[in-house]
């Protein structure tokens, strides 16, 4: 049983997934990748939900310009570490779980690294190189990766379960270019919000999880659609169920 | 034939979000463009880079498989297929 899971905190949400539910929720390692709009929209409500631990990765330091969406930073923070300015922000709303701050970039710490232990990765990156980085090395090790994007009023989430899923690679074969991306501190709430629904119902075993299309998001017009997305069967990543990954690309 | 086309994400901001289109047998991908790009102004410039280049990020997918890795522009249109234009956002 969850050191909390007997306490009130819990008893509304308990009532929804139930005890065992909660008890897996507990036991629920997450990765957050990004401490931006997107993960810290997800980071907060996976530490309220009790998830028991979270690894939170960015390399950045709070600016000014985050504070219109970033919803774990005050003013006060700016000019501090994301990571470990979230880590303290987290467990202050729930001391009971285990917060992991890693202050460095996907790419440049060993991914494989990154994903060792982890049970969920929730993506909160800004850009599709380190997304594919992470997506693989999750992929390979057979971690679920729940991808969400936003710009303007607009987002998407897709839940990737490795060997039901196409991968992240099917899904966006052509990313736009990285740049500075306009958002509207709200469609991060959505977004990130959808990223924790899916994990929640992934360790739960409630529902079913977005893994065989694309979840869009239409703040403009108040409208979600789903986009089917099939495998690319040349996909070098999940074209072959039976393709194996190289030994010396293997994640550890 | 007719053929179902939907738009997501910033290209709503250009044209409709979803409607049928007729075409006659034989039609590809690269005829649907040039309909749609004299049909919304401002759409030939958020998809193309040159006259005949789609710019990279542009994801159409013919009933959920990216044209991309079917013949590209000249992917053949059939009765009943399902066009998706799609701008993957990036933001976090």
């Amino acid at each position: 049983m969850q050191k909390n899971a007997g306490d009130d905190r819990y008893r509304r949400q308990i009532a929804v997934v139930g005890e065992d539910g909660q008890e897996k929720i507990g036991k629920t390692r997450l990765l957050i990748a990004g401490a931006g709009g997107l993960g810290s929209t997800a980071a907060l409500f996976a530490a309220m939900a009790g998830f028991g631990t979270l690894r939170i990765i960015d390399p950045d330091c709070i600016e000014e310009t985050n504070l219109n969406r970033q919803l774990l930073y005050r003013e006060a923070d700016i000019g501090r570490q994301k990571a470990d300015t979230a880590a303290k922000a987290l467990h202050a709303m729930n001391s009971s779980i285990d917060v992991e701050p890693v202050m460095s970039a996907i790419g440049t710490a060993p991914v494989r690294d990154l994903v060792r232990g982890i049970d969920v990765v929730i993506d909160g990156l800004d850009n599709y190189p380190a997304r594919f980085l992470l997506a693989d090395a999750a992929w390979q090790c057979g971690i679920p990766f729940i991808h969400g994007a936003v710009e303007g009023f607009y987002g998407q989430v897709c839940t990737i379960v490795p060997k039901t899923s196409p991968c992240l690679r099917c899904i966006v074969p052509n990313p736009p270019p990285v740049r500075q991306t306009p958002i509207i501190g709200v469609t991060t709430g959505v977004i990130g919000c959808v990223q924790v629904t899916e994990a929640i119902k992934l360790v739960t075993g409630t529902g079913v999880p977005i893994n065989d299309h694309l979840w869009l998001w239409d703040g403009i017009r108040q409208k979600s659609d789903r986009l089917k997305i099939e495998r690319i069967p040349t996909c070098h990543v999940c074209g072959n169920n039976e393709y194996q990954i190289p030994a010396e690309e293997r994640v550890r | 034939m007719k053929v179902h086309v939907k738009a997501f994400a910033t290209f709503r901001e250009v044209m409709d979000s979803q409607f049928d289109m007729d075409f006659p047998k034989g039609s590809t991908i690269r005829t649907l463009l040039a309909e749609l790009t004299g049909r919304y102004g401002g759409l030939g410039e958020l998809m193309f880079s040159t006259p005949d280049t789609l710019r990279d990020f542009v994801n159409i997918l013919k009933n959920g498989r990216n044209v991309h890795f079917l013949s590209g522009l000249d992917t053949p249109l059939d009765d009943g297929d399902v066009i998706a234009l799609f701008p993957p956002v990036a933001g976090g």
